[in-house]
């Protein structure tokens, strides 16, 4: 297949030879592995070779030709933002398109529902481009394996090119790509090439008030794949109804040449090592064990995160185990009950939460697992007990985090087409999307299905949140029924909706509303309410703020539908810069960077500043949300 | 001269009201409108007379809600008012007016006095204006009870703070409180834990946008210690403070090393200027801070501080022995 520069223009293609989405499992060679490094696993972050376009048609065409001389280009540090390393300019912006005053674009398929808008992306003055070249051998022991190029996270469209070869294309920026580089390998000198283009139709997807980034922002990992590889891995606990027995049901997909001519052996262990169950079932393309019952269980809770051990050993025909996969899972129950109120473990849910957005003041969105690690020490330390993975799917580590040490999640897909709909306050939907347009179905189906593929498996997670401030139609109601049609364990959540009752039946458990007054969220409660209700953004952090919070906690003592909210928001998005005039490190926020238009200090709502020390109010949050650990 | 009787000695200068004890001279001025200087144990303690505080650095939120915009004249009158009457009461004995020559000429310089009352009538430049009353009442143990009654007025938009500003010449090297921890507000207070605590400098909390910061509500006492001053004669490094008590309710203060209007200028931390000075306000009354958003909606309304009505305040200041 030969790439095609116009499906930066088509909202209708947005993955190209990528491999399906599937849990997140580790996978390593033995159990030794298990807590350092996979064997299977080898890092392509580092130094790269790097061109800067500021134009698609500037872009080195054949940058991706084995023979191409790349003497010209630059070194590039990935995982990291392109503009964070001087090509580009920052720009922070709020709910308007990064083009806001300097191109004029209405996005494919709604002015015009029937046609294309030939060169929106693919010729566009805003367009730059990163042109990425990597030079490697194959690593010791990937020999003879099905080996695979896994980017966790590359902003925002981006063409790979293998030894030459056009290996695929992928969209949504914040969602691991898959690509099988098999067909192509070589021992030696191996030439990945990767163009990364700031803008697509899935810039109208990814309109989140944040710094505007592109570029290769996440880990870059090779995969070696045993013959026999647990692609997917579905874990579900259930607790039985009286609260203090469960039942587990697990079940994979299998790949590899020899997926027939192995075993998996499974053992559940419990947080103290017990052995508690084994089980053995051959290999297949896909295997279900049989359930496996608990008479007594330890429930996950914030309070007590309590984590079983699942273990799957991949045996080949000679006894040899030739993969190990560790899963922590844990049993807890969420329900929405006939009274209206969601129960957890029983017990009535009270939210105590942060939206979080990822951010170092150093490197933007490419944050490190000790940047994670700070972050759940502080919401552990301040009552925090529930992140909204605000506007989309984080870093995987932060997951596995949340599951250890009981954080709520609220699991939010790569979604925001803000300036679609919302207009300076007002709103006109007119270009609405997805909306309830069949041409941006499919792309907003793949980000509820990566999301839920890739996380499944995680006990903190209880809500699937569909997005955020993209409106409501038809296409969002499709997501919320994929979720609806896979997960009977958690429940789905979205905001937006509010604009649609008609909708409602069909889009979001939960009534959820952002910086709702709490007079409004009164009338709401005392009139007859179809729906729980959540504050999925309060208490908006800006500046010196965060006054009044004991209004909202009246609610939750007042009403047991009100179950908490999410503040806005965990972090300051500002960014070190060398001052120049006094030489100082000091934090800049938007419009800093001459960029125009720009939403300025409404980059700065965190309960924490950039620097990830808290702000004065967080004893304020720390108080209230001890109140109803 | 010898302090024995334990009475304030009174200066009936012709520009000022001097008042003497066995550690500390404090100087009144007429033509300044105000309390010109507080000298305690050698040490100068004001750097211009302290002067009402009507405005607070705009925060975000009162930013976003327009409130700023709806009660901007208190800016004006943070800057501008000015001192139009000045009443002196000498143990208990009211003047009709100010003792300037040739009404002092019948004094000789050994002029004492239990309590001497000194009153500064500041008038607003708002529309309407209103009346503010500083009263100073100096007792022989050096004693200043400070208090300051704000004149309400139906036509006057809510204020963004109240208070006396007392600007000191140098920075502080710390300052100790009791009362509760952290930065404080009426409405965001309740986390706060009431304790007694040391702060190093004087810190400026470091919101991306300067704004006001550094609030301590419901406080008994602050001390506030410095080693340096701007006295050329003076080169003694030991460290010396000054202490604010509580008059008849606990007191709210902020000490920063700016006044709000400097800090209403900068867009950056960085763009703050060097800090040289402490700026000590006592606030009779401290608006909320808000919280619900940042674009439209005002501080819930019980934490606004309405300038209809009559606000009244006082603390004390006291010579640490």
């Amino acid at each position: 297949m030969k790439a095609d520069i116009k499906w930066l223009d088509d909202p209708e293609v947005f993955r190209v030879e990528q491999l399906p989405a599937h849990s997140d499992h580790y996978f390593y060679q033995s159990k030794s592995e298990i807590d350092h490094q996979s064997s299977y696993v080898h890092s392509l972050n580092g130094t790269w070779q790097f061109n800067f376009a500021k134009t698609p048609q500037q872009r080195p065409l054949d940058f991706y030709q084995e023979d191409f001389d790349a003497t010209g280009f630059d070194q590039i540090k990935v995982p990291g933002h392109i503009e964070l390393a001087g090509y580009a300019q920052v720009q922070y912006i709020n709910t308007w398109y990064p083009w806001e005053g300097k191109i004029f674009r209405r996005p494919p398929y709604t002015v015009d529902p029937d046609h294309l808008t030939p060169g929106i992306f693919s010729e566009a003055e805003d367009n730059s481009v990163g042109s990425y070249l990597k030079k490697f051998d194959l690593p010791k022991g990937f020999d003879d394996k099905q080996v695979i190029l896994q980017f966790q996270g590359v902003e925002q469209a981006m063409y790979v090119w293998f030894n030459g070869q056009f290996i695929g294309y992928a969209e949504d920026s914040f969602t691991p790509s898959e690509f099988d580089l098999t067909p192509y390998i070589k021992k030696e000198n191996n030439v990945l090439a990767v163009r990364v283009y700031k803008h697509s139709t899935a810039s109208y997807l990814e309109d989140q008030d944040m710094f505007r980034f592109s570029g290769i922002f996440r880990d870059v990992n090779l995969l070696a794949l045993p013959p026999a590889h647990i692609n997917d891995l579905d874990i579900k606990p259930v607790v039985n109804e009286d609260f203090q027995s469960g039942v587990l049901n697990v079940a994979t997909k299998m790949i590899g040449q020899k997926v027939e001519h192995a075993k998996l052996k499974l053992s559940v262990t419990d947080a103290d090592g017990q052995l508690l169950a084994t089980q053995e079932q051959a290999s297949a393309e896909k295997v279900t064990f049989d359930q496996l019952a608990f008479s007594e269980i330890n429930l996950w809770s914030p309070k007590s995160p309590y984590l079983y051990n699942l273990m799957i050993e991949v045996i080949d025909e000679n006894g040899k185990t030739i993969e190990v996969v560790p899963y922590q899972f844990g049993f807890r129950k969420v329900e929405l009950r006939d009274d209206k109120v969601i129960y957890v473990n029983n017990k009535r849910l009270v939210i105590n939460g942060v939206n979080r957005h990822e951010w170092s003041a150093k490197t933007g969105r490419a944050i490190t697992v000790n940047d994670m690690q700070s972050d759940i020490k502080t919401m552990q330390d301040n009552n925090i007990n529930a992140d909204r993975t605000c506007h989309y799917p984080d870093q995987i580590p932060w997951y596995y985090l949340c599951d250890q040490n009981g954080i709520y999640l609220m699991a939010e897909n790569n979604l925001e087409s803000h300036g679609t709909w919302q207009k300076a306050g007002a709103i006109e939907p007119s270009v609405n999307v997805p909306g309830d347009n069949p041409h941006w179905l499919e792309v907003v189906l793949d980000r509820a299905r990566s999301n839920y593929e890739l996380f499944k498996n995680h006990t903190s997670i209880i809500f699937w949140s569909l997005g955020n401030e993209s409106w409501a139609g038809s296409d969002i109601a499709a997501m919320n029924k994929f979720y609806k049609d896979h997960d009977d364990s958690r429940l789905t959540h979205y905001e937006g909706v509010v604009y649609q009752p008609d909708l409602k039946n069909s889009i979001s458990d939960v009534e959820s509303r952002m910086y709702e007054k709490p007079e409004n969220i009164i009338e709401y409660l005392e009139n007859d309410p179809q729906k729980p209700f959540l504050d999925c953004e309060y208490m908006h952090d800006m500046g010196n703020s965060l006054g009044g919070m004991n209004s909202y906690n009246d609610l939750v003592d007042k009403y047991p539908m009100y179950q908490g909210g999410f503040i806005w928001d965990f972090i300051d998005q500002a960014l070190f810069v060398k001052d120049e005039v006094t030489g100082k490190e000091v934090l800049r926020y938007g419009g800093d960077f001459d960029e125009r238009h720009s939403d300025y200090e409404f980059s700065g709502d965190g309960l924490m500043f950039a620097d990830r020390t808290e702000k004065p109010a967080m004893q304020e949050v720390k108080y209230y949300y001890g109140l109803h650990k | 001269m010898a302090y024995t009787n334990n009475k304030l000695n009174v200066v009936f200068s012709d520009g000022t009201l001097g008042l003497g004890g066995e550690d500390f001279h404090y100087i009144f001025s007429y033509e300044r409108g105000g309390l010109e200087s507080m000298l305690i144990q050698g040490k100068e303690w004001l750097y211009r007379t302290p002067t009402p505080t009507f405005w607070r650095a705009t925060t975000d939120n009162d930013r976003g809600s327009g409130f700023v915009v709806k009660s901007a004249q208190w800016l004006a009158a943070d800057m501008f008012s000015t001192c139009e009457k000045i009443e002196l009461t000498v143990d208990n004995e009211k003047f009709d007016q100010l003792p300037i020559a040739p009404y002092n000429n019948q004094y000789n310089g050994n002029e004492t006095a239990e309590t001497v009352a000194i009153k500064y009538t500041y008038k607003t430049n708002t529309i309407p204006s209103t009346t503010v009353d500083v009263t100073y009442t100096v007792t022989a143990d050096g004693k200043i009870n400070i208090h300051q009654r704000f004149q309400g007025n139906q036509d006057l938009p809510e204020l963004p703070a109240l208070g006396l500003r007392l600007v000191i010449p140098t920075t502080a090297k710390s300052f100790d409180y009791e009362g509760l921890s952290g930065e404080t507000y009426p409405d965001r207070m309740a986390g706060a834990t009431r304790g007694t605590y040391h702060v190093e400098g004087l810190p400026v909390t470091p919101y991306i946008v300067p704004q006001e910061c550094g609030m301590h509500m419901d406080n008994s006492k602050l001390t506030i210690t410095r080693t340096t001053t701007q006295n050329n004669a003076d080169n003694n490094p030991q460290p010396f403070s000054l202490s604010i008590k509580k008059a008849d309710k606990n007191f709210n203060f902020s000490a920063l090393p700016y006044t709000p209007e400097e800090l209403e200028n900068a867009t950056h931390q960085e763009e703050l200027p060097p800090a040289r000075r402490t700026v000590l306000t006592i606030f009779g009354a401290v608006r909320g801070v808000g919280g619900i958003d940042s674009w439209g909606t005002d501080v819930e309304s019980k934490y606004h501080i309405s300038a209809k009505k009559d606000i009244d305040f006082e603390f004390n200041i006291e010579i640490n022995k």
